[in-house]
């Protein structure tokens, strides 16, 4: 690839996809200059751990590491869901004024991406959740299967040592995991049990997580804090495995706060450069003999709508949005438990996973130990909702019942559909005059029906398992504040109905690829993305080198 | 979904919603003098958190943080309004004059209320007072398992809490 540019490839984002690719194509010899629009965190300093504060802090925000985007009115919620409705015992019902709470995109701009802030599971997704349209008739298919990713989440599971259990159904393996799976925490033994009275497979999750030490970085030591940024670098975080693997070949330029503001197109059907913003508020421009958009499923179509909708020939650009449902349920334990110990997310079921598990509703999901992603991991927390009321009464109250609570989680597809999108939003820009991205999702009933069943599922487990005193349930029913989110670039055979191909490049655009979520076709049933994203993007650089 | 965030979510609903609404309701016409109101607001923080057998909120100082939040100023002076409204219907000068019976009928009524000024201040005072008396180390040291998750992570993450 010789070119006027210091490298042959720039990559818009560093984080699950960017950091994948870059290494990638590190690996085959080609020079990378990765950008992204947050800045380098520093775990020592930026997350320690280690203050008495630790408990009301979330991960930190830095200057541009958040990303503003807007939101689409909120769905009307109609109907009495009880199972659906969030709230808590402490502080009451969530939502009030009869529309859904359009709270927040949890997304992480800076160097690893949202990976830096992820719990660190590692899924491959189901097989058959690629084929959705052939063979349930909704959504889209992926134009490729499983088994041609499966070379990649082998690549990619190895460079991040993932900890795993010997099998997991229908996700097969030409090789075992990297590493032996984390043994499960006393809390996600209390759900196992109430799991096996109900005829459930209560499994070790596969988690980026190491349970050895690996390449120079520790081993876990089960603080449980993963969501707030992990220390130790034993979490898989795209910092510390892809983005310090491609560092090491010596052909990759990492840059952060460089923004990517536009893409200018050039000839013969090719990009020829990005616009990038600097600190001092002027804009440089930088060629690019190939590009990778790896921003996410919503600041990928922000930037090629704002670019005067490059590669929407298909006018689906933006269109598809898929967010995860989610339910969390919480409830007290006659038994202490104190389930903030361990790897959060340790144990999972995968029963309800496959397209056609859910009775009455296509479209999967699974079910998790949410202790330590519940957030009662700290004492007020757990105080100010797991107790009720106020007064001498609530301070005995949230003596006696420290350390009991149980939270099981629910996670499950979301159909695409025509009111799900992301837009440019027509009044509000960042500060380079960009428009932001505005953000519509809306349920159909059929996600309704998933959500039901994903709730009454997570109070039949937690009651099995003894804690029958429910104290708190919060679902996507009310509030949407996804992390997980697909769909807006979507891969297909068709560019006619896709914005790329099966290869990951634009169908009009030759040196235009996309290596994120936005490319997925379908959700899957609830399976963490990152994974998926790392191997499409390991996938993605194969192609871009055999392409030349 | 993704399922963090519990806490700064619904601190920003407590300022976020109801403040602005009053602001516009209530900008006008408020009686107390700001230390009455501070008066008020550590005598409901005291009620809501009393320690029983660890330090108090007030003792902690906990009245004088939610008292400095500039954004709660509105929705502060208006559910002092409300409570010593309540308190001269009952025949007593104010709020602060109630003994404590009286003080505790009055929050918990304020709970309940319909009246939105009056139902967000005494959540929003416990809402803050709470996270903050709760985060408090002196607190925490009275609870196990509630330190910082490093260094030391928890090795005995597999077997029944100590």
């Amino acid at each position: 690839m010789t070119n006027d540019a210091n490298w042959d490839v720039v990559i818009v984002g560093a984080g699950a996809g960017g950091a994948a690719a870059a290494y990638g194509l590190c690996q085959q010899g080609v020079s990378v200059l990765l950008l992204d629009a947050g800045p380098q965190f520093d775990p020592t300093t930026d997350y320690p751990l280690t203050g008495s504060d630790w408990d009301t802090r979330d991960f930190p925000e830095k200057a541009g590491s958040v990303g503003a985007v807007t939101f689409a009115p909120g769905q009307k919620l109609i109907g009495d869901e009880p199972l659906l409705v969030s709230g808590s015992r402490g502080l009451g019902r969530l939502v009030t004024d009869g529309t859904r709470l359009m709270e927040k995109y949890k997304h992480v701009r800076g160097i690893g991406g949202t990976t830096l802030h992820f719990t660190g599971e590692s899924h491959r997704i189901h097989p058959d959740a690629m084929k959705m349209k052939t063979r349930f008739g909704v959504g889209a298919d992926w134009p490729i299967d499983y088994a041609e990713l499966e070379p990649f989440y082998m690549r990619a599971e190895e460079l991040i040592g993932v900890a795993g259990p010997q099998t997991q159904g229908a996700r097969w393996r030409s090789r075992g995991f990297p590493l032996p799976p984390h043994p499960l925490s006393y809390a996600a033994q209390t759900l196992g049990r109430g799991a096996a009275a109900l005829g459930l497979d209560w499994q070790a999750n596969s988690r980026a997580a190491l349970s050895l030490p690996r390449n120079g970085r520790p081993s876990c030591n089960y603080c449980g804090a993963c969501n707030k940024g992990c220390p130790r670098g034993d979490k898989g975080s795209a910092d510390v495995t892809f983005v310090a693997a491609a560092l090491a070949t010596g052909r990759c330029i990492v840059r952060p706060d460089s923004p990517v503001l536009r893409i200018e197109a050039g000839t013969n059907d090719r990009v020829a450069a990005v616009l990038v913003g600097r600190p001092d508020g002027s804009i440089e421009r930088i060629v690019s003999p190939t590009l990778i958009l790896a921003c996410g499923a919503v600041e990928t179509p922000r930037l090629l709508l704002a670019s005067d909708g490059l590669a929407n020939e298909s006018g689906e650009v933006g269109r598809n949005f898929m967010d995860t449902l989610g339910v969390i349920v919480g409830a007290m334990h006659p038994e202490p438990q104190h389930g903030r110990r361990g790897l959060p997310d340790d144990a999972i079921c995968w029963d309800y996973n496959a397209p056609d598990a859910v009775p009455g509703v296509i479209g999967g999901c699974r079910f998790y130990n949410a202790c330590g992603e519940s957030e009662l991991k700290g004492l007020a927390g757990f105080a100010l909702r797991a107790a009720e009321g106020w007064g001498r009464a609530h301070a005995q109250s949230v003596r006696h019942l420290w350390g009991h609570a149980l939270s099981v989680g629910a996670l499950g597809e979301k159909l695409p559909n025509r009111n799900s999108q992301v837009r440019l939003d027509p009044d509000k820009h960042d500060r380079f005059g960009i428009p932001l991205a505005r953000i519509s999702s809306w349920l159909d009933e059929s996600d309704l029906a998933r959500l039901r069943f994903m709730a009454a599922k997570s109070r039949e487990l937690l009651a099995a398992s003894g804690a029958a005193d429910i104290f708190e349930s919060y679902s996507s029913w009310d509030w949407f504040g996804a992390t997980h989110v697909f769909g807006t670039c979507r891969m297909g055979a068709d560019p006619a109905t896709s914005v790329i191909d099966a290869d990951g490049r634009s169908h009009r655009w030759h040196n235009l690829w996309i290596a994120d979520a936005s490319v997925f076709p379908s959700s899957g049933g609830g399976e963490a993305p990152s994974l998926t994203i790392h191997a499409l993007s390991l996938r993605t650089a194969e192609k871009i080198r055999k392409a030349g | 979904m993704k399922r963090r965030g519990f806490i700064a979510l619904l601190g920003a609903l407590s300022l976020g919603g109801a403040a602005a609404l009053w602001r516009n309701l209530v900008s006008f016409g408020r009686p107390h003098s700001s230390a009455h109101i501070a008066e008020t607001v550590k005598a409901v923080t005291e009620m809501m958190f009393p320690g029983d057998g660890l330090p108090g909120a007030t003792e902690l100082g906990i009245h004088d943080r939610i008292i400095a939040m500039t954004s709660l100023q509105a929705l502060m002076a208006d559910g002092v309004v409300w409570l010593d409204a309540r308190a001269v219907r009952q025949g007593t000068p104010n709020f602060l004059a109630l003994d404590e019976v009286g003080k505790q009928a009055a929050i918990e009524e304020a709970f309940k209320s319909s009246d939105n000024a009056a139902r967000e201040f005494v959540r929003t005072i416990r809402f803050h007072a709470g996270l903050a008396y709760y985060s408090e180390p002196v607190v925490e040291a009275a609870f196990p398992y509630t330190g910082p998750p490093q260094p030391e992570g928890f090795a005995d993450f597999q077997n029944p809490p100590e």
